[in-house]
């Protein structure tokens, strides 16, 4: 607009110098000259006036973004509205709904050789230490031979306030709601520090922190379900992470949990049953504590990897059927590789995951024949899959687990059993962003009892449906 | 035996001592690497907004680039090494409009780095400088992964892009306000260059031309040189298409003479049907310039794309 207004003004001003006709062409130029070099400068310094303002129309929107531009000058204004079209400087939606609001509806046809009990077996291999039964909430593992709805996941997110995000995860299951996840996390605090507080699934390893309809397969991992229960490492507490800057991601991160677990850290609950076998109250919380530390070296676009190691320690944890308590650590190791490949819909992407997961429970017994006896339960666990994208919107996946490599009992007596063991084979398909859809099938063996194994096959048809935000992929 | 076991027990506490010792060896690295240098820390969510970062920074900015120019930028995941440039990032530049809603918003909450959250001056998205085509649409999933906010790939306009360059220019100045004038005179720069290349490219557009695209992602395009959009392969976005969907469309196009628009990251298979059917070519084209485009580099990968739209003549 000035500009025009200028180049008016000018061939105004140039065809009243040419009225004047009388003059010399050479001064008539050398005036040209001069007022072009005056209209120039002029042109400049408008322009400079206009970045200036462009610039205080930025730092304005930046310190408040809601309020609407100064109107002291007019230009600030004519330059806001030739460069944005929206007095926000964000148009991302991810702050148009508050809070942000999803529905994830997990359910599917399983049939099993055993009457439908394979799916709680498998969550109950054997190992030395048994679990107190203290948990009477929903499992996502035990399903009926047929139809079933393993869980309707209603998940709510949102910023607070400039210092905290929120997150909320209810799991609806037939007569039951849980909440999976309730916490806030710090935004604001500076040096890459995180502080995460409230009910939350732990960090600990890589697939701890997933929600079941994360998973590559429809179930979990024998190690995760056997060690760590159905809902893995999930407590109330708080988590502090560190992201220094490194020229190697590298994530260091501690929590502090009340330690209330259904395997790692189990509890006799039934007051005069406890007193009989000699085992102490409940300690106060709390009293798991975590570390992890995740790295994740740079390998170019295609290519992606981290490698993690944990460890866990619950200072009570008690046996019911050994009388016996002490305290339980967990170590874990875990490696994940990505392939992407630029082909559509996943196709030709692959996913390698591998973790190793080791307890040992150093516990004391305290009533019966061997009171005052020292026994070691340790059981360990680990599992390897891949996800190949065999064609747009299909996955093949296969994976092996193995509970109880090491499964023994050391101190008082001294025992060694068998491995539980199982293959997995899964087919996916994923006709859009908010749908999908599995074929598994698992062959597993399963050391039920020491001597005693089962053997079965199992299918599941599960279908995985998203409603409302866009989910977020992760790595 | 029991006092074995009970010095086992205790090592948990000397386990503490060995993380918090590593802990502790790690300070210093990172004291160090946090030395910041005089250069402005950029990072782009793909090469088309870091061609104009490089543009306009030229010397003054350090910019890394999240996503590879053959990648969809609604399909990445948030990973560890985007992570680690965001942490330590003064600018973080988008396409933005839910382009990258997938990956970009979580890895900026992963990278424990408040100044490039939404909202800060270290957040850049460019789709919040200009207007977008197709905005405030019907957000029902039917009709696909759709974008209520409009139409975010706005890299395939240049004159939107150069507005953007203005007001990236002045977010730079903001954060570096030394070289705010500098920065202000490369966008100019950058915008008459636009100007000059538009008037060759709207000569060079084939006028009887008419295309058929695989997403809406070029549209932009089409609409600043003219060239009219019969049909899109996708019958909704993020949907493939059916064979019915492609007969029908060859329908659409009988009588018509045009050129059928996909991108690499796009299968190959529809366009090629629908070519086969209609005696129409397919060309196949970036929507992003190479990695390590400048302004000019980003002109010039515009070129590929007018060039297609001018005409079979070699």
């Amino acid at each position: 607009m000035a500009t025009t207004c200028l180049v008016l003004v000018l061939t105004l001003v140039m065809a009243s110098v040419a009225a004047g006709a009388e003059s010399d062409i050479e001064s008539l130029r050398a005036e040209l000259d001069a007022l072009r070099a005056e209209y120039e400068a002029r042109l400049s310094e408008l322009e400079g006036r206009l970045d200036a303002a462009e610039q205080k129309v930025a730092a304005a929107q930046a310190t408040a973004p809601t309020t609407t531009t100064e109107p002291d000058t007019a230009a600030i204004t004519a330059v806001a509205a030739a460069t944005t079209s929206s007095s926000s400087d964000t148009v991302t939606s991810g702050n148009a709904f508050n809070p942000q609001i999803s529905l994830i509806l997990d359910g599917n046809y399983y049939h099993d050789g055993l009457g439908g009990s394979g799916s709680s077996l498998i969550g109950e291999a054997f190992q030395p230490s048994q679990p107190a039964h203290e948990h009477e909430g929903h499992e996502h593992s035990a399903l009926a031979n047929g139809f079933n709805l393993r869980e309707a996941e209603l998940a709510f997110s949102a910023t607070v306030d400039p210092y905290f995000d929120a997150g909320a995860y209810f799991a609806f299951t037939g007569d039951d709601v849980e909440i999976e996840e309730a916490w806030f996390q710090t935004r604001a605090l500076p040096h890459g520090l995180k502080l995460k507080g409230g009910r939350f699934f732990s960090d600990f390893g890589y697939i701890n922190r997933q929600h079941p309809h994360q998973w590559d397969f429809v179930d979990q991992n024998l190690p995760y379900l056997n060690l760590l229960g159905d809902h893995g490492l999930q407590d109330n507490g708080l988590q502090l992470t560190w992201l220094p800057e490194l020229p190697v991601y590298t994530l260091v991160g501690a929590e502090l949990l009340q330690g209330d677990q259904e395997r790692f850290g189990s509890f006799v609950v039934d007051d005069e049953h406890r007193d009989e076998l000699g085992l102490s109250d409940r300690k106060d919380g709390p009293r798991l504590i975590s570390t992890f530390i995740k790295l994740g070296p740079d390998l170019g676009y295609d290519h992606a990897m981290q490698i993690g190691a944990s460890y866990a320690h619950n200072r009570q944890h008690q046996e019911e059927a050994l009388a016996a308590e002490g305290d339980a650590n967990l170590w874990g190791l875990d490696f994940i590789y990505k392939y992407d490949n630029p082909a559509p819909w996943g196709q030709r992407d692959l996913t390698l995951q591998a973790e190793y997961l080791w307890t040992r429970k150093d516990l004391l017994v305290r009533s019966g024949d061997d009171a005052g006896a020292d026994v070691d339960l340790t059981t360990d666990g680990y599992y390897l899959q891949g996800v190949y994208g065999l064609a747009p919107r299909w996955q093949m996946g296969l994976r092996y687990d193995v509970l109880g490599a090491t499964n023994q009992i050391r101190g008082a007596t001294r025992l060694d059993f068998d491995q539980s063991d199982r293959w997995t084979v899964v087919l996916t398909w994923v006709p859009s962003e908010f749908s999908l859809f599995r074929f598994q099938y698992a062959s597993s063996d399963i050391l039920v009892e020491p001597g005693e194994r089962e053997q079965f096959d199992a299918f599941w048809l599960q279908f995985l449906l998203s409603l409302g935000t866009h989910g977020q992929h992760r790595f | 035996m029991s006092s074995r076991i009970r010095s086992l027990s205790g090592n948990p506490g000397r386990r503490y001592q060995l993380l918090f010792l590593l802990a502790l060896l790690l300070v210093p690295v990172a004291a160090m690497s946090a030395q910041t240098s005089q250069q402005l820390e950029v990072v782009a969510s793909s090469s088309s907004t870091g061609a104009l970062v490089r543009e306009l920074g030229g010397e003054q900015v350090r910019l890394s680039i999240l996503a590879p120019p053959d990648r969809d930028l609604h399909q990445l995941q948030a990973r560890p090494g985007m992570m680690r440039a965001l942490r330590r990032a003064d600018l973080v530049t988008s396409l933005g409009a839910d382009l990258e809603i997938g990956w970009l918003p979580v890895a900026i909450r992963q990278s424990a780095n408040p100044a490039i959250l939404p909202g800060r001056p270290g957040y850049f998205e460019a789709a919040a400088h200009v207007t977008l085509q197709d905005a405030h649409g019907i957000a029902d999933r039917a009709l696909g992964d759709v974008h209520p906010l409009g139409n975010p790939h706005i890299n395939m306009d240049p004159e939107r892009m150069a507005t953007v360059a203005t007001a990236l220019a002045a977010r730079l100045a903001q954060l570096d306000p030394a070289n705010g004038k500098l920065y202000a005179e490369r966008a100019r720069d950058f915008s008459a260059r636009v100007a000059a290349r538009m008037k060759t490219w709207r000569e060079g557009v084939d006028p009887e031309l008419t295309a058929v695209l695989y997403h809406r992602d070029a549209k932009y395009l089409l609409d600043l040189l003219d060239v009219p959009l019969l049909g899109l392969l996708e019958p909704v976005p993020g949907v493939p298409p059916s064979g019915t969907h492609i007969r029908a469309l060859n329908e659409r196009l009988e009588g018509q003479h045009g050129i059928i628009l996909y991108t690499p990251y796009q299968p190959d298979n529809p366009p090629r049907a629908l070519a086969r059917a209609s005696g129409w070519r397919t060309v196949k084209l970036p929507l992003e310039p190479p990695l390590d485009a400048d302004g000019d580099a980003y002109l010039a990968h515009m070129d590929r794309w007018v060039d297609a739209l001018s005409g079979p003549e070699e």
